[in-house]
């Protein structure tokens, strides 16, 4: 794209496919991720993001398709190819009974660790996570914020070619949070290609080079912010703050020609327009004819939010 | 393969380490078990030795009569395993078992010389007391012991007379019989009194509080596997370069180390604490590791049809607790009806004690621990495979 030679790729998925019974969870689903590089899979609860984790580390069958890290293929049955691969789970993995440097210790030596090497991989990993002061504590006295920075520090213990992230920062407080992100940009930087998995829109935009918009098992789109924002095209987004039945009003703006896609959230009505500015007395007059009144009007850029309603008609935070 | 078996070996240790900073785990594998040898021994400890208080009523006063009160009864006063005293009537002689005075009596009928002499039947009476079952038992197999050589030594008389074509006359079959009688039980006796021989009631309950205890140790392994599942630890162990079989491997291995750990303590403790007499140390570590296998498999089996770790504790506990009963951990099995026995031998606790049984006769040898250790191991690899087969599930790929 920039003519510049391409870091190689570490994480390649082709056509991946996995059904529960009726339901499909994951359709066809595929994509790459290069060195350094840190891709998101962008998705309300249920999208088929942790099934899709699940099957890159071996956990679970596919029904169909092709995992490789490194070229080397992925499946339930592989052993050392998984040594490039780390994984933190959506559910805290930690022994609750062990302190925070007795958990790295173990997971550590599993995968091959010893020694000076795994003393400093724990002491550095502790460092990344802000809880060198804390290593000797069992984690059960740990607060959720810092069991969540524990479960990331084991995934990049061992410095994995991949790192697999499933949704980290489920009920974490701002402030965890927002340590735990500074943690993951800054393995990006070093070179580790990482999968990261979330329905928050915010996340996905601060940390991840390209997004894939998954859908109820489906990938509906794939690129940069920028490349997925262009595909709202010239739309706008309109954010209308209203009282009054704001069901009935979504409902008549939404029957609106040219309105993309709309939703309430919050006491707003967010929709996806052709033309705010010409269209902005439409939508004025049928909230007002549907029982509500607008007591106020945003026109704002799109984003992520903004292309995922865009995509499949229902906000993000609605769908999770 | 050494990478498979490093792994179990971390899994194991830390497991191990898990278990001993969780107090409950050393609370069922060493305290429980040794607290409750030391009171059962304690409570029953003036039962520890097998003596008996006999009477006897000889009514008959004749040769063969008397040999069997001096050579044969009175010979369980000389390997001191019983007092006999002699009563002049019968009831004389119950009366003293009625009032607890002795635990069973002898009564010897009037005519009972003349009647064998005659290569006729006879018949030695035995009453015990209510509370006194073993010495009751034990004065039956004496007196039957007798009354087997006796009918012996008559067929022979018998095939040799008709042999010859004339009949020995009474006093000379008399003798023989007689002679042959007061030979015979003397080392008949001595076999009996040796079968009869059994644990110390401090080994005794030591060893069974021990198998009790060690299903307890021995599914830690296995129950936290389904713990590790519900946490999303076995998940994350999967996703790292292993084989799930180390994972299984790893966790039976705790419980064998664990097991190993609660044996050693208990026969190290109730040696010194309360003088239990294990046996030869080759020997009870025969039985031990052999009975911490069979623990193993069949905790593994019972977990196999679990499907959370606290079904698979809860029904762990349930199967050691029925094997225990019928196995003879709360009953002295040397007390127990035949038919308990019987069913204790389907039992890995019943195997287990009767190996250090084993290990208790005159001059025992940690060879003769061998046909129970070999029951065991055949019990425990059993109930492994079939469980292990029924467990892959827990770690393999959905």
């Amino acid at each position: 794209m920039t003519g510049e030679p391409q870091a190689p790729v570490v994480l390649s998925v082709r056509g991946l496919r996995k059904r529960y019974g009726d339901l499909e969870a994951v359709k066809d689903v595929s994509f790459d991720i290069r060195e350094g590089e840190t891709y998101g899979l962008l998705g309300p609860n249920g999208a088929g993001k942790s099934t899709t984790i699940s099957i890159v580390c071996g956990l679970l069958r596919r029904d169909a398709g092709e995992v490789t890290v490194d070229g080397k293929p992925i499946d339930t049955g592989a052993v050392a190819a998984k040594a490039g691969i780390g994984v933190v789970p959506q559910d805290l993995a930690i022994y609750p009974d062990l302190s925070a440097r007795e958990n790295l210790t173990f997971f550590g030596r599993l995968y091959g660790l010893g020694g000076a090497r795994l003393k400093s991989r724990i002491d550095t990993c502790l460092e990344l996570v802000g809880l060198a002061d804390r290593a000797n504590e069992r984690t059960d006295h740990f607060s959720g914020g810092m069991q969540r920075r524990l479960n990331i520090a084991i995934g990049m213990l061992h410095e994995p070619r991949l790192l697999l992230l499933d949704e980290p920062t489920v009920g974490v407080d701002p402030q965890s949070r927002n340590a735990i992100l500074e943690s993951i940009a800054a393995l990006g930087r070093e070179g580790m290609a990482v999968l990261y998995t979330t329905h928050y829109m915010e996340e996905a935009e601060r940390l991840c080079d390209r997004v894939g918009i998954i859908d109820a098992g489906e990938i509906r789109a794939e690129g940069t912010r920028r490349e997925l924002v262009a595909l709202v095209g010239q739309r706008d987004e309109v954010r209308l703050t209203a009282t009054g039945d704001l069901g009935a009003a979504t409902k008549a703006v939404g029957a609106l020609p040219g309105v993309g896609g709309a939703v309430v959230r919050d006491g707003v009505l967010e929709l996806v327009v052709d033309d705010a500015r010409g269209m902005l007395p439409r939508l004025l007059d049928a909230v007002d004819k549907a029982g509500a009144t607008v007591r106020g009007v945003d026109v704002v850029q799109p984003d992520l939010e903004a292309v995922f309603l865009h995509l499949t008609g229902r906000a993000l935070r609605d769908a999770s | 393969m050494l990478t498979d078996l490093r792994v179990a070996v971390l899994i194991a240790a830390k497991d191990l380490r898990q278990r001993l900073r969780d107090r409950s785990a050393i609370l069922v594998s060493i305290v429980a078990p040794l607290g409750l040898a030391i009171i059962f021994s304690g409570l029953l400890g003036n039962t520890t030795a097998f003596h008996a208080r006999y009477v006897v009523a000889n009514l008959d006063g004749g040769q063969l009569a008397t040999v069997l009160r001096k050579d044969v009864i009175g010979a369980l006063v000389t390997v001191k395993v019983a007092d006999v005293t002699d009563a002049a009537t019968r009831d004389e002689a119950i009366a003293l078992v009625t009032d607890g005075k002795a635990d069973a009596a002898f009564v010897i009928p009037a005519g009972f010389t003349a009647a064998i002499n005659a290569g006729q039947g006879a018949t030695i009476e035995i009453a015990g007391a209510r509370n006194a079952t073993l010495e009751t038992e034990v004065a039956r197999a004496v007196a039957q012991r007798f009354g087997d050589g006796v009918v012996s030594v008559q067929l022979a008389v018998a095939t040799a007379a008709h042999l010859k074509g004339a009949p020995l006359d009474g006093p000379a079959t008399g003798a023989i019989v007689t002679a042959a009688a007061a030979a015979t039980p003397a080392v008949n006796l001595t076999d009996d009194v040796a079968r009869l021989r059994q644990l110390s009631m401090a080994t005794y309950f030591s060893a069974s509080m021990a198998i009790l205890f060690l299903f307890f140790s021995a599914q830690i392994g296995i129950v936290s596997l389904f713990d590790e599942r519900r946490a999303g630890t076995l998940a994350r162990i999967l996703a790292g370069p292993i084989r799930p079989w180390s994972v299984l491997f790893g966790k039976l291995l705790a419980g064998f180390a664990m097991g190993v750990v609660s044996i050693t303590v208990l026969v190290t403790a109730t040696t010194l604490a309360i003088g239990a007499d294990w046996g030869p140390p080759l020997g009870v570590a025969l039985i031990g590791v052999t009975a911490i296998i069979a623990a193993i498999g069949i905790s593994t089996l019972v977990a196999s049809f679990a499907k959370t770790g606290e079904s698979a504790g809860a029904a762990g506990s349930a199967v050691a607790i029925t094997l225990g009963v019928l196995g003879g951990s709360f009953t002295v099995s040397s007390q127990s009806p035949d038919s308990m026995a019987t069913i204790a031998l389907f039992t890995p606790h019943g195997w287990f004690l009767r190996g250090l049984g084993e290990l208790h006769g005159a001059g025992a040898t940690a060879a003769d621990a061998l046909p129970a250790a070999g029951v065991l191991l055949a019990m425990g690899l059993a109930t492994l495979a079939l469980g292990l087969v029924r467990t892959r599930k827990l770690v393999t790929a959905r």
